[in-house]
């Protein structure tokens, strides 16, 4: 087929010149339905993204055995934390501080200045020993909660539906009948607990009027070790706690998360379906206007082979344009943009999955919409063509 | 070279580089399970089966701390039976069957929250210990080649506390096959 005389290269490109209104109006498509491929494969790559990121393989969270894996239905003795560190060998520790997290977990109604409603938010009771545990915080705003302050993940807007200027540092937000001062904001490498308000533990305990806990996040030295919690957990029955690996429970989430995520790429294979569709369309369209030209090129020498090429190429060439713009409007305007779900908020990610995705879309586009209609006017007899109006 | 040329390198070629580069993913997930086997599981396994072997029911209630015991039992009675990397794993009473959750059946215990209570008195942890009462640090699978629902006989010390929680410290183990 490459070995026969082939039509110059920059002859489709000068022709999409041609028709620059159809060729623009073609690109705005075809741009278009990548970008809303681009949405939905960046909504599932955020969500996965957000859930993966939370899990670290060092860390092992202790809760009630009867909460049936809902942290904010457990309820564990406060004396847990001693009891593991003292009983379980492996545990992280440094300088003497030993890498156990007490918190107490809870979604309750949220409310911040300017809003009209209380949004249902999330809070943690955490002690200063969290951030040992859960290494991706990082205080990038104001400073630690003290009493009756809260610090806010970068998200917590989104979740709770407020304004973002609402939860700036000194603001104060009212959950559980108490107010609280924003004393800090903080991010998580993009994990659920960006979505989160942190509060100084005891205050919490106070405020809801609990001596309990929800659970207890173990740092272990190595991975390998966080079987020895699960192990303590199953030979101890009468404490009535479970242990699952931070990563493990994040990752039984993703399953919960299964179907949305299955939604998402019936979603993505409709959209490109339909741009196969629209292309298809287009193309033509342009093909029948151009049924003179192609008959000319026939009866000038060149192969049907040769001219079919020439229109793949120019379709694929103004979708593989498309897909550019699609990935630049995608990375400066969609990436990053916060979506409220019911575990808290994460954010679009149009990462280099997405982009890929979105290429072989595209590319999909050009060459699959280019064929049927380049064939079907291949197929008239060339006297014929030409007498064509 | 020509504008349209150049215009054409750009869209294709511009695409492979449209992925962009981005950090490889944590893949330490999988280290739990990189433990070598440098243990030699057969000197845990016996060739015949032990004689008197009890249930997990019979000996959760007449078994007393620190004296020999041989118990019988089918591996399995949780959502996971096994203590992933070590020699540890949950027995079953023989006279038990799991079913799905929120199935009902005499008998027959789920692994879910409705049947927890159940569960505790019909199901026991097993540890396989060395010679020094020290757990294998070996996952169970990888050093006795079991599998769940298989029928073991352990025979060991039994470990039993006041509160109610029994632990099997195995030394040998028979799977019945």
């Amino acid at each position: 087929m490459f070995g026969q005389k082939l039509l110059p290269w920059d002859y489709g490109v000068r022709n999409l010149f041609r028709r620059p209104s159809r060729s623009a109006l073609t690109l705005v498509g075809l741009t278009i339905v990548v970008l809303l491929v681009l949405v939905v494969v960046g909504f599932i790559r955020g969500l996965e993204a957000s859930l993966t990121a939370t899990g670290n393989p060092h860390v092992v969270l202790v809760y009630s055995l009867s909460s049936a894996a809902d942290i904010e239905n457990s309820a564990i003795p406060a004396s847990t934390p001693t009891l593991l560190t003292a009983s379980v060998d492996g545990v992280r520790k440094q300088h003497g501080v030993e890498y156990v997290s007490p918190e107490l977990y809870l979604g309750t109604r949220i409310s911040a200045e300017g809003m009209a409603e209380p949004g249902l938010g999330l809070v943690r009771g955490v002690t200063t020993a969290a951030p040992l545990v859960r290494e991706q915080v990082q205080l990038v705003e104001g400073s630690w909660p003290q009493s009756g302050e809260v610090m806010v993940g970068r998200l917590v807007h989104s979740k709770l539906g407020a304004d973002a200027d609402a939860l700036a540092i000194g603001r104060e937000i009212s959950f559980d009948g108490q107010t609280w001062i924003i004393s800090g904001r903080f991010t998580a490498g993009g994990s659920a607990f960006e979505s989160e308000v942190w509060c100084p533990l005891a205050d919490l305990q106070t405020a809801l009027k609990r001596q309990d806990l929800s659970l207890v996040a173990v740092a272990m030295q190595s991975s390998d070790r966080v079987a020895d919690v699960d192990l303590f957990c199953r030979e101890r029955i009468d404490l009535e706690l479970k242990a699952v690996g931070e990563a493990d429970y994040y990752a039984s989430l993703q399953k919960h998360y299964r179907p949305v995520r299955m939604l998402g790429w019936v979603v993505v294979a409709l959209v490109a379906g339909s741009g196969i569709f629209a292309g298809l369309n287009t193309m033509y369209g342009a093909v029948v206007g151009r049924i003179r030209e192609l008959a000319t090129l026939q009866a000038l020498g060149f192969r049907r082979r040769a001219i079919l090429l020439t229109l793949v190429q120019e379709a694929t060439l103004m979708a593989c344009l498309g897909a550019l713009a699609a990935c630049a409007i995608a990375i400066n305007t969609i990436d990053g943009a916060a979506i409220r779900f019911t575990m808290g908020a994460f954010m679009l990610r149009i990462d280099s999955m997405a982009i890929a995705v979105a290429c072989g879309v595209a590319a999909l586009l050009g060459v699959v919409g280019a064929l049927p209609p380049a064939i079907k006017a291949m197929r008239l007899p060339v006297v014929e063509a030409i007498k064509s109006i | 070279m020509r504008w349209s040329q150049l215009l054409t390198l750009f869209a294709l070629t511009s695409l492979p580089f449209a992925t962009g580069c981005e950090k490889a993913t944590d893949s330490n997930a999988t280290a739990a399970h990189a433990t070598a086997v440098n243990i030699d599981g057969s000197k845990f396994l016996l060739s015949e089966e032990p004689d008197g072997a009890i249930g997990v029911i019979a000996a959760r209630e007449s078994a007393e701390d620190g004296k020999p015991l041989v118990m019988v039992g089918r591996i399995g009675g949780a959502a996971n039976p096994w203590i992933e990397g070590r020699a540890a794993f949950t027995l079953l009473d023989a006279s038990m069957t799991v079913v799905t959750e929120g199935e009902e059946a005499e008998g027959a215990i789920c692994t879910g929250d409705c049947c927890a209570n159940e569960r505790l008195t019909c199901t026991a942890m097993v540890k396989v210990v060395d010679a020094e009462g020290q757990l294998i640090a070996v996952d169970s699978r990888q050093l006795l080649g079991v599998k769940e629902a298989d029928m073991v006989v352990v025979e060991g010390k039994a470990q039993k506390d006041k509160t109610g929680n029994f632990v099997m410290l195995a030394n040998r183990v028979y799977i019945r096959r």
